[in-house]
């Protein structure tokens, strides 16, 4: 009973808070949260929304933007493409945000993009992503593929692998992945006959997709798990993975059943983070190996603080945010981390002006972040650490390898000889 | 030309004296080299036995020192080795701080006492662990520091575990120990192979040594040793050999040799016939399973949409009620359960089962899950389908936005993330024969498919229950007539129809997601394999399932591609259903509405 009264007290509070924000709109600067609070994506997309109400907390109880508070506008991209172009627009041209910071699917980002650079707006993207874009109104604070996918492969390489079968869903950043690294591998000297999964050619010869792809929500893996089966047998194989979301759940299932164990033939997943992780059958996916730029795991008090600060919030967060049995991932951190960067730029330029802003990131700006420094670069992307671990029972990754000032490379097709 | 030296030297009364010498030095030198291998490696002592070696491992202070340490066992023979390597893996291994701070590696082994301690056993010497006053201690594991392990540690172990594995009763191990063996081609290694053919009498065993023999011959500086080989490898034809026998035929022996070249094309076709009729009947078997998930899932339909008429768009959503029932009976056998469905919070305690006794809970599951959904279909039926016999139409909507409302149910109680259900360990395992993969979860299903089709038929055919649901089915109105009441009747074949699909629900929790779009994934699947079938037939359904389980795996198999297999399967169907709008098989009906 007292809860609830404290609840409704408190919920009354951030009403009364906002209200008496907007009164006085000079000591506050507004800042657009754009996810999908609703429809299939929004199971992971909410998780970001959260982090970003707790590090606008977080900041606005250190005195704000050069003394302005953060005051988030957030809206529901509702797991729909041309929802997100619009809620964009509502962002820039009616609340005049300062900045955005969203997007999960690479579709909802090539939505957004064109209502970002007519209004010259700036959006910061968190997911790991395929690459091949570089806009001047994104700050990707994303993983590219040379700092999740590559480095993972280099790792099966130091361990002996030499044969790879490459398996995805059928989308964009699977496929766009799989392409670079059949480059990579290749120029890593492994021959065609090892890269298992298929590929297709175009009149010309030249391989224009390669890997095995499957639907979303796709139930039968039967014939990719023999398939696999006998592409192993006869060498150290690794399958590396960018299924997503809940097909992980029968693939591994058939996995198991083929008696194909983490030991004998591992997986290296780019889509499994701590946060997916729970709604995955543990028992099956432990030795499983992940590829990210975070893990909760990660050492040092930075990570340390964070974690713990995140869990003190949590039980004040306003209503509508889960608060039992959560955990930290990379695109929560790489939300986290985007807006203490543009906090800097904000700061080092002296002015919310976007190309002023934009300008300050560019030179440069470095903040030590829960996974390790990071800091911006030129073309809009994020040098940082890159981990590579194997996942634990208790759905927390085992931190095998750490490569240090990764820079964020987005232009990588061809780039491999 | 090394060959040829030393018989020249030997050859002078010079080489005589100086031979030995030269050995001599050779011999120090090497015996010195490994020493300071060892010394630089890990720091470990000669004369440390093997319980000393990995007592080292657990207290280095590095990875790299333990894997180093771990490392310096192999071609140790100590049975010690092998339970204590297996004790770390499976996390029974602890470090006991004593007062004073010494650090004591301990294993911790026995049934847990009422204070969750165990017997506690020094990893160093393989005795008790004294407390101060030299009785026998007990310890919490929860108290102690874990050893931990990664999975370069626990390659390193494999490869000590390895050659002890080339003895161990277990035969899969034994197998997985050979190939590896095999693989690596190391010559040095023959003689323990050879070793072990003597005495090896299980004939998969046998047949895996021959294999890595003949693996390993393939490295022969001679043709004709690795011709032997080829031939060796013709015979056995295992799927292993593909990219051993690839390699030969690309190696410049092959082009300076077309016999050999010829020997190793030879075996690699061999092989690939032989991997070609593995794919036959292991797509036969894919199809049949496939088939089995297929007629599991719409027997329940065929039976209310077939024999009733009624277009149930909630059969997906009674398929998932019969999941969610199989992920309730885990909990309550594990640890409990905890919801807060709407706000208020309910929590059901566990029985705590573990190991076999939490295992059995699918069996229990499955009948629950029947009742359940037959529970859930029974009440819809009394609650919206009963007004709506003779109208389909309006059961589509209607049992459409029943549909949508249990979504929302199992959103709000369960909540929108998908539920772990975990695999018992009877469901996760596999029988290979001959290559072929046998997974147990799918030879289950093809065996629960055949159990549950003959109980239909049983109730439809020998019990008066399934004489009045076939009368009131044929005709409504003139079993009414003869005193039948029609209306319990439609009511129980609704809630028969929706116990199916619970079953179905069960299943389908072992293999795939629990979640609350679980029905949607498989509502369409559903309709096609009744309509194919035939409206209202039940062999139908079964020839349809299979025949649609077969065609989709075997068109995956061809087009090497799970989209375009299961495009084509629909293409097919359209074009069947264009051709024979009823089905495979009609039912032959006299009233004039049929």
């Amino acid at each position: 009973m007292i809860n609830k009264i404290t609840k409704i007290l408190s919920v009354g509070a951030v009403a009364l808070a906002a209200s008496f924000g907007s009164a006085r709109a000079a000591d506050t600067v507004k800042v657009g949260v754009l996810h999908s609070l609703s429809g299939t994506m929004a199971i992971s997309e909410v998780s970001l929304r959260d982090i970003l109400l707790f590090t606008a907390d977080e900041i606005n109880a250190k005195g704000g933007v050069m003394g302005k508070k953060i005051e988030l506008v957030i809206v529901d991209g509702a797991s729909d493409w041309p929802t997100f172009a619009e809620k964009a627009k509502q962002l820039t041209e009616q609340d005049k945000v300062a900045v955005t910071f969203g997007c999960w699917t690479s579709v909802s980002r090539k939505y957004v993009l064109p209502v970002l650079e007519k209004n010259n707006a700036l959006l910061f993207y968190p997911v790991q992503y395929e690459g091949e874009e570089e806009s001047q109104n994104v700050f990707y604070t994303a993983e590219a593929v040379n700092q999740q996918a590559t480095p993972a492969v280099d790792y099966l390489l130091k361990q002996g692998y030499t044969k790879f079968y490459l398996l995805g869903t059928d989308y964009v950043y699977p496929q766009t992945t799989n392409l670079v690294l059949l480059e990579y591998l290749l120029s890593k000297k492994v021959p065609l006959a090892n890269i298992g999964g298929g590929f297709k050619k175009d009149d010309k010869g030249v391989i224009t997709n390669a890997g095995k792809y499957t639907p979303f929500s796709h139930t039968d893996y039967q014939q990719i798990i023999a398939e696999i089966k006998q592409f192993s047998a006869g060498g150290k194989t690794a399958v590396i993975s960018t299924l997503n979301g809940d097909t992980n759940v029968p693939f591994f299932k058939e996995y198991a059943a083929a008696g194909l164990t983490a030991e004998t033939v591992p997986v290296v997943s780019f889509s499994i983070s701590e946060d997916e992780f729970r709604g995955l059958p543990a028992k099956q996916l432990v030795g499983q190996l992940g590829s990210w730029t975070y893990f909760q795991s990660v050492p040092g008090k930075a990570n340390a603080d964070f974690v713990a600060n995140f869990k003190k919030w949590l039980p004040t967060s306003p209503a509508g945010v889960v608060k039992e049995g959560r955990v930290t991932c990379s695109p929560m951190v790489l939300s986290y981390e985007g807006m203490y960067l543009w906090k800097a730029a904000v700061e080092k330029a002296g002015s919310f002006e976007v190309d002023k802003v934009r300008a300050a990131l560019k030179s440069g700006l470095s903040f030590e972040g829960p996974g390790g420094k990071v800091t911006s670069q030129p073309n809009m992307h994020m040098t940082k650490t890159v981990y590579i671990g194997e996942t634990k029972a208790d759905g927390q990754f085992k931190i095998l390898s750490t490569i240090p000032n990764v820079v964020g490379e987005p232009w990588l097709k061809g780039k491999f000889k | 030309m090394l060959k040829k030296r030393p018989p020249l030297l030997l050859g002078t009364p010079l080489a005589f004296i100086a031979w030995p010498l030269i050995m001599n030095f050779f011999y120090r030198a090497l015996c010195r080299l490994a020493w300071l291998a060892l010394l630089t490696g890990a720091s470990v002592h000669a004369a440390d036995t093997p319980r000393q070696i990995i007592t080292k491992a657990i207290l280095a202070e590095s990875d790299d020192a333990r894997i180093a340490t771990i490392g310096s066992l192999v071609g140790q023979g100590d049975e010690s080795i092998k339970i204590l390597l297996a004790a770390w893996k499976e996390d029974a291994l602890f470090v006991y701080t004593a007062p004073d701070g010494t650090r004591t590696p301990v294993q911790l082994t026995g049934e847990k006492d009422a204070k969750e301690a165990q017997e506690a056993w020094r990893v160093d010497d393989g005795q008790p662990l004294k407390d101060a006053g030299g009785q026998p201690s007990r310890l919490v594991g929860s108290a102690l520091t874990a050893v931990e392990h990664d999975s370069n540690l626990r390659r390193a172990m494999k490869a000590v575990l390895d050659l002890l594995d080339l003895s161990t009763t277990d035969l899969e191990k034994r197998v997985r120990a050979i190939q590896t063996i095999g693989f690596a081609q190391n010559p040095d290694k023959i003689a323990a192979l050879e070793a072990r053919s003597k005495l090896e009498t299980a004939p998969k065993a046998k047949l895996a040594l021959r294999e890595a023999l003949a693996l390993i011959a393939l490295k022969d500086q001679s043709d004709d040793v690795k011709i032997a080989a080829l031939v060796e490898l013709k015979e056995l034809h295992t799927i292993s050999s593909t990219d051993f026998l690839k390699a030969t035929i690309a190696s410049p022996e092959a082009a300076a040799n077309p016999k050999l070249a010829q020997a190793a094309r030879s075996a690699l076709s061999a092989v690939d016939n032989h991997i070609s009729w593995v794919n036959f009947f292991g797509t036969i078997f894919r199809g049949l399973s496939l088939g089995s998930i297929l007629l599991v899932v719409a027997l329940g339909l065929a039976i209310t949409f077939g024999l009733m008429g009624v277009i149930n768009m909630a059969h997906g959503e009674m398929i998932a009620v019969g999941a969610y029932t199989t992920y309730v009976v885990q909990n309550i056998f594990g640890t409990g359960l905890a919801l807060s469905p709407f706000g208020m919070s309910i929590s059901f305690p566990g029985f705590h089962a573990t190991g076999w006794a939490y295992e059995s809970y699918f069996i229990f599951a499955l009948p629950l899950s029947f009742l359940t959904a037959a529970i859930a279909g029974i009440a819809m039926e009394r609650t919206v389908i009963q007004w709506l016999y003779r109208r389909p139409l309006e059961s589509l909507l209607a049992t459409w936005g029943v549909s949508l409302v249990l979504q929302q149910f199992f959103r709000r109680v369960f909540g929108s993330n998908n539920v772990q259900v975990s695999s018992p360990s009877y469901l996760s395992d596999n029988w290979t024969f001959n290559d072929i993969i046998f997974g147990w979860n799918r030879v289950f299903v093809i065996g629960f498919a055949i159990a549950i089709v003959f109980g239909v038929w049983l109730v439809l055919t020998r019990t008066s229950l399934g004489l009045l649901i076939r009368a009131v089915m044929q005709n409504r109105n003139m079993a009414s007539c003869m005193g039948v009441r029609t209306e319990r009747v439609n009511m129980l074949t609704f809630g028969l129809g929706s116990g199916l699909a619970g079953l179905a629900g069960a299943f389908l929790s072992q293999i795939g997601n629990v979640g609350p779009s679980l029905g949607q994934n498989y509502i369409v699947d559903c309709f096609m394999t009744v309509v194919v079938g035939g409206v209202g037939n039940l062999p139908g359904t079964v020839v349809s399932a299979f025949g649609i389980g077969l065609a989709d795996q075997s068109l995956q198999q061809i087009l090497l591609n799970p989209v375009l297999g299961k495009i084509t399967v629909l293409i097919a169907i359209i074009l069947f259903l264009q051709w024979r709008p009823a089905g495979i098989f009609v039912t032959k009906s006299r009233s004039l509405e049929g």
